[in-house]
């Protein structure tokens, strides 16, 4: 009896060591099978690429998001890029100070423009996700949801990330958007023109880089906070003299006009 | 169909979810065919690279070398191998600690849970315990 278990055994090895069992290779056909399909519908099912910006749309005029009151005593233009490193660092480190001191007391009225760098691949559709937020009164939250999460969407972070949509599709869910709404505008490059418009109010200023800031009369690139307020503090200073100036001005045509 | 058959047939189903998960991140799909739960958020956290390597890429070549082990022990002078059977063991276990850690972040760090990572979990699971009780009836025989 033990025999013939043992040869039972013996026999059962045998047939694993024989050719491949059929079952063994019927599944392995099955799982390949529905693997390559899985995967080559996947592919061939992909969603809207990465937007191509379409050359065939004219400039519009240049129009900024203005953060604070339009009519503070200082004028504040930044030509930012959401892909750009140095312009996620004064987002992120310098802003929230200048929001804080600056723009919620009143002093300054800090406008964003557009100035997407054609060298950064996933910039432009960056853009377009903030105008898109913008449209339903979240330009500002897209606008901090982008530059803090540039490591998550950054090609020149992660040069694999060619689909920054699926990540930009989270920041609007998160963000409270209507996301159907949201994607629809991305998708048909609503404000390509008002993008292309910022851009070209940027080469007319002579923009080199970004962040560049123009604070006033002067135009820099990224500062520290207390750069920008000594820049701030110059420029209400000019503004103050020059409110006296024609003060004085107008205080002496009256009175010349009252001789 | 022996267990080190059924672990080949199961690890090349785990390699192609880790490759379909592998192309979503490195940019070929643009988004996870996922009715339910948070892939994406899964799939951009930091956690979702290692070594500069996609996990999911790593997770293809986990997959990969359990199939390649347990086919070439289904068959000939490797189908009696204990050195074999406690391999695949050793390996499929670590594969169970990496992703239960995996599934520790998801839902303790990131409150998310990717129904994609969370299949992987549990094959790799099952993977173990095939593995385990190969390695155990390989034990059990003169070598």
């Amino acid at each position: 009896m033990a025999k013939s278990k043992a040869g039972k055994k013996q026999s059962g090895k045998n047939a694993v060591r024989g050719t491949p069992n059929r079952q063994f290779v019927a599944a392995i056909v099955v799982v390949a099978l529905l693997g390559v399909g899985g995967l080559g519908y996947a592919l061939s099912h992909r969603g809207p690429s990465v937007i191509v910006v379409d050359p065939n749309i004219p400039a519009g005029a240049p129009q900024g998001h203005l953060m604070g009151k339009a009519d503070a005593p200082v004028q504040v233009i930044e030509f930012g890029d959401f892909e750009c490193p140095a312009c996620g660092n004064f987002a992120t480190i310098t802003e929230p100070d200048v929001r804080t001191r600056l723009i919620n007391t009143g002093i300054v009225a800090f406008h964003y423009y557009d100035f997407p760098l054609s060298q950064h691949r996933n910039s432009f559709t960056a853009h377009l996700a903030a105008a898109c937020a913008a449209d339903q009164g979240k330009f500002w939250e897209m606008h901090d949801r982008l530059y803090a999460g540039q490591d998550e969407w950054s090609d020149l972070i992660d040069p694999g990330m060619t689909d920054p949509m699926s990540v930009f599709r989270r920041y609007a869910k998160e963000l409270g958007l209507d996301v159907k709404t949201w994607e629809n505008c991305v998708t048909s490059q609503k404000y390509t023109a008002q993008i292309k418009g910022n851009q070209a109010e940027g080469m007319r200023r002579n923009v080199q880089q970004t962040p560049t800031i123009i604070i006033g009369d002067q135009q820099v690139n990224g500062v520290s906070y207390d750069q920008f307020k000594q820049l701030v503090d110059e420029a209400l200073a000019k503004s103050g003299k020059a409110k006296a100036d024609s003060g004085r001005k107008s205080a002496g045509g009256k009175k010349g006009a009252a001789q | 169909m022996t267990r080190r058959m059924a672990i080949a047939v199961l690890s090349l189903a785990g390699a192609f979810l880790a490759i379909y998960l592998t192309l979503y991140k490195l940019g070929y799909l643009q988004t996870l065919a996922c009715g339910t739960g948070s892939c994406e958020v899964v799939q951009a956290s930091r956690w979702s690279k290692l070594f500069g390597l996609p996990v999911a890429m790593w997770g293809v070549g986990f997959y990969l070398a359990m199939f390649v082990l347990a086919a070439a022990g289904s068959f000939g002078r490797l189908a009696d191998s204990p050195a074999l059977a406690r391999a695949l063991a050793a390996l499929s276990g670590f594969g169970v600690a990496f992703s239960g850690w995996l599934t520790y972040i998801e839902v303790a760090r990131l409150h998310a849970i990717c129904r994609y990572c969370v299949t992987s979990a549990g094959i790799v699971l099952v993977l173990f315990i095939l593995s385990a009780l190969d390695a155990r009836g390989h034990a059990s025989e003169p070598e």
